[in-house]
């Protein structure tokens, strides 16, 4: 089994989960290449699945992956993919009674960093480049919830994963915070395949340069935030009043409404779309479905 | 002001009695040879200034990267007495680690076990000892009567399938998902916390029934269904919901306890029960060695 | 700068540490790792086995089982800590695998202190006799008897058997006996060294 880790991907190809009566997702397809990708979708459109199918903690009813070449059906090559990955999963939860540095090292361990030295190496190494070098002795329970975004971010990162998968990273950041992590982000050696969910098109727009649109389980868009924005070129306008036609309206800081719609009015002063109104008029296209 | 004296590679000291640049740096880069080091490490040891001096010949990254590890080390806790023990017999020690997020080893849980324990075992022998009512049975003083067994015969290899339970169950691992998207074996994750765990509720079990008043083969007798009925629930988790199996195995053995303890109490422990829960115990064993990969899986369901 | 504060304010950093002061364990190390490091060098030339020593150092401290009984050296204190530690981590490096270059230690186990003694010694008779035995000899003395060393511990040191390292301290104490029972040759040396150290 040769490995290219260099130049390979990740590849999903019509993948489906159903969890009783809900599809969560219905033959979904991507691939993510060395960079970071994001995976922008509300909440319940199965991102989660998607993400925990990428990091070998699920198994999809009906589909094929393929990371660095290796399957995680294959028995033999899961643990293989298993160390070359670091995930975040949504809503991690931390033994109460762990410290920062134990619970850092406990994730060592799982990742097989058995030699004593190395691992406070990696620990130490993780916790300088969150910030978190004050709180090694601090135990979780008493952390904020930004510190222990952190902290989970942190244990994603401990064996300089090729493949860095993190479910809804960002939330309880504060913005100051969420720069420090996309400087973070596209700091990371190795040049690894990152991942990233989040309900946030801001997040996209300010950390990805490629992005995924899952609605309902389904893959609605693939491309740049910037063609994202594109598809709402022509449909978002502004005005002083509200515009029934819109889809969707909503008074701006500067006290003008914004409209995005398939049918602006005629002599309508459209602007410029963002990543969001790209976004929000997908998701409106799929919720008319 | 230097001077110049005989003897091995004339070291440049300083007119107020420290050692000067030179000499430091001699010393740092090891050039600085024979007995002259000796002066410089005396006079070290007792002067704070030249011991400053000398840490800016150091690298200055090298110290830091040992200041940010020695933070980390500092920052683990300590193992504590049984960890060492442990530790000297050859286990290594990450295992040893492992255990540390194994809640059936807690202070707090074994001391529930304990404390359950000695209620239930209090009580019979208090009842015996006739310090407690006999519950309306006209008893002669010292008789045994075997019901007051019935309790403890019922929570005993409970407690143990407890332990084990939440070694393996999901839900008290808050960090499941991180174990199972990591490459440590999931198996050898899991029988180093069932091990752990078992030893930890088997060893206060058998000591209560050493104190119990009861037949003397009790403790031994204890032995074979508690493990069987570990073993019931761990292989049912490989086939079913593990919260199931769990539950599964502890109703398995609770209802014909209750059943029995009105007639026979140590029915379930005598030599009949014993060969049934030997046999479940190979019998699962066996699905166990067939299906352990399972336990490798996430059981998200 | 008067040696008696900066004393003080290492014993007292030194205590804070021992009762679970994490800053003052970094600031411990601020001022002490940088000779340790370098002293350890002189004794054991593998970087990581003199990395992993002094954190080992900091952390027996860390963990009060030092036993630090106030007054006296810190410096000197951590220094017995360090150096048993160092031969630690030869041991678990699997015994030395190359000699290291050892150059000379400071006897402030054995010998007084006092920096003159010292500086006299350097220049003085036993500093001669002990220049003027060969250097593994010379380390097997030092070792044994400046750094106060059992010869177990020396031969991890050392690099060598641990009967090596007792014959060697026999006969450089034969040959220092020798060395030091005839009269003194050439002139006293020490004089004009003492004044370029200066009093302390």
């Amino acid at each position: 089994m040769t490995l290219n880790v260099r130049t390979a991907a990740v590849r999903a190809e019509g993948l489906s989960r159903r969890y009783g009566a809900t599809r969560a997702l219905d033959d979904v397809s991507l691939t993510l290449d060395r960079g970071i990708t994001g995976l922008l979708g509300p909440n319940g459109a199965g991102k989660t699945t998607l993400l925990s199918i990428l990091a070998t903690v699920n198994e999809p009813d009906a589909g094929q992956v393929s990371v660095f070449g290796l399957d995680p059906r294959d028995a033999a090559e899961r643990p293989e993919i298993r160390r070359r990955l670091g995930y975040l999963p949504q809503e991690l939860g931390y033994h109460r009674h762990f410290t920062v540095a134990g619970f850092l090292d406990y994730v060592a361990i799982l990742k097989e960093i058995t030699d004593r030295r190395r691992r406070a190496e990696e620990v130490a190494r993780v916790l300088a480049a969150l910030g978190l070098e004050r709180r090694a002795r601090t135990r979780i329970r008493a952390l904020s919830g930004g510190l222990r975004q952190r902290l989970g971010i942190a244990q994603a990162l401990l064996g300089r994963p090729d493949l860095l998968i993190l479910d809804e990273p960002t939330a309880g950041l504060d913005p100051e915070q969420r720069l420090r992590f996309r400087e973070l982000l596209s700091g990371l050696p190795g040049d690894p395949v990152i991942v990233l969910s989040t309900h946030q098109a801001d997040d996209i727009a300010a950390i990805c340069p490629h992005v995924v649109v899952l609605l309902q389980g389904q893959v609605h868009f693939t491309g740049t935030p910037a063609e994202l924005a594109a598809t709402a070129a022509g449909r978002v306008w502004a005005a002083c009043e509200r515009d029934a036609r819109a889809h969707l309206s909503w008074r701006g800081g500067d006290n003008r409404w914004r409209h995005i719609g398939d049918n602006p009015p005629a002599g309508a002063e459209l602007v410029a779309p963002t990543v969001e109104d790209g976004y929000l008029l997908l998701s409106h296209a799929a919720g008319a479905r | 002001m230097t001077s110049s004296f005989p003897g091995p590679a004339g070291p440049a000291a300083g007119a107020d009695g420290h050692a000067g640049e030179d000499l430091l740096a001699g010393y740092a880069a090891g050039t600085v040879d024979g007995v002259a080091v000796w002066s410089v490490e005396a006079h070290l040891t007792g002067c704070a200034r030249c011991r400053s001096a000398l840490s800016a010949h150091v690298d200055a990254e090298r110290l830091a990267g040992n200041r940010s590890v020695l933070l980390v080390r500092a920052a683990l806790p300590e193992g504590g007495r049984v960890r060492r023990l442990l530790c000297r017999c050859g286990v290594p020690d990450h295992l040893l680690r492992l255990l540390v997020a194994t809640p059936s080893l807690r202070r707090s849980w074994l001391l529930s076990v304990a404390g359950v324990l000695a209620v239930v075992a209090g009580e019979a022998a208090a009842v015996t000892h006739g310090w407690l009512g006999t519950g309306g049975r006209m008893v002669p003083p010292g008789y045994l009567d075997p019901g007051i067994l019935a309790p403890f015969l019922l929570v005993a290899p409970l407690l143990v399938l407890a332990g084990v339970a939440a070694a393996f169950l999901p839900m008290f691992d808050p960090a499941y998902r991180l174990a199972v998207a990591a490459p440590f074996s999931g198996v050898t994750l899991l029988l180093v916390r069932t091990v752990s765990a078992l030893a930890a509720a088997l060893v206060p079990v058998v000591a209560a029934a050493f104190v119990l008043p009861g037949p003397g083969w009790l403790p031994a007798a204890l032995l074979l269904p508690s493990l069987a009925l570990c073993a019931f629930a761990l292989a049912a988790a490989t086939v079913t919901d593990p919260r199931a199996a769990a539950v599964t195995a502890a109703a398995l053995w609770a209802l014909p306890v209750l059943l029995a303890s009105a007639h026979v109490p140590l029915l379930m422990v005598q030599r009949n029960a014993q060969f049934v829960c030997a046999a479940v115990l190979c019998a699962s064993a066996v699905v166990l060695f067939l299906r352990y990969d399972r336990f490798d899986i996430g059981w998200t369901r | 700068m008067r040696p008696g504060a900066a004393e003080s304010d290492d014993a007292v950093l030194l205590r804070a540490v021992a009762r679970g002061n994490e800053e003052a364990l970094a600031a411990l190390y601020d001022r002490h790792a940088g000779w340790l490091t370098v002293r350890m060098t002189r004794r054991c030339a593998m970087p990581d086995v003199v990395d992993q020593a002094v954190q080992d150092t900091f952390l027996v401290l860390w963990r009060g089982a030092g036993g630090y009984r106030g007054g006296g050296d810190v410096a000197a204190f951590i220094w017995g800590i360090g150096i048993r530690r160092l031969i630690d981590a030869i041991r678990r490096e699997n015994g030395a695998r190359r000699r290291p270059p050892w150059r000379a230690a400071e006897p402030e186990v054995v010998v007084s202190a006092e920096d003159q003694v010292l500086v006299g010694i350097e220049h003085g008779r036993l500093g001669q006799a002990l220049a003027g035995l060969s250097p593994e000899l010379r380390s097997a003395i030092e070792a044994t008897v400046l750094d106060g060393l059992t010869c177990a511990e020396a031969a991890v040191l050392l690099g060598v058997a641990e009967g090596t390292v007792k014959s060697r301290c026999h006969r450089a104490r034969v040959a220092l006996r020798a060395a030091l029972a005839e009269p003194q040759s050439g002139p006293d040396t020490t004089a004009p060294h003492r004044e370029a150290w200066g009093t302390s």
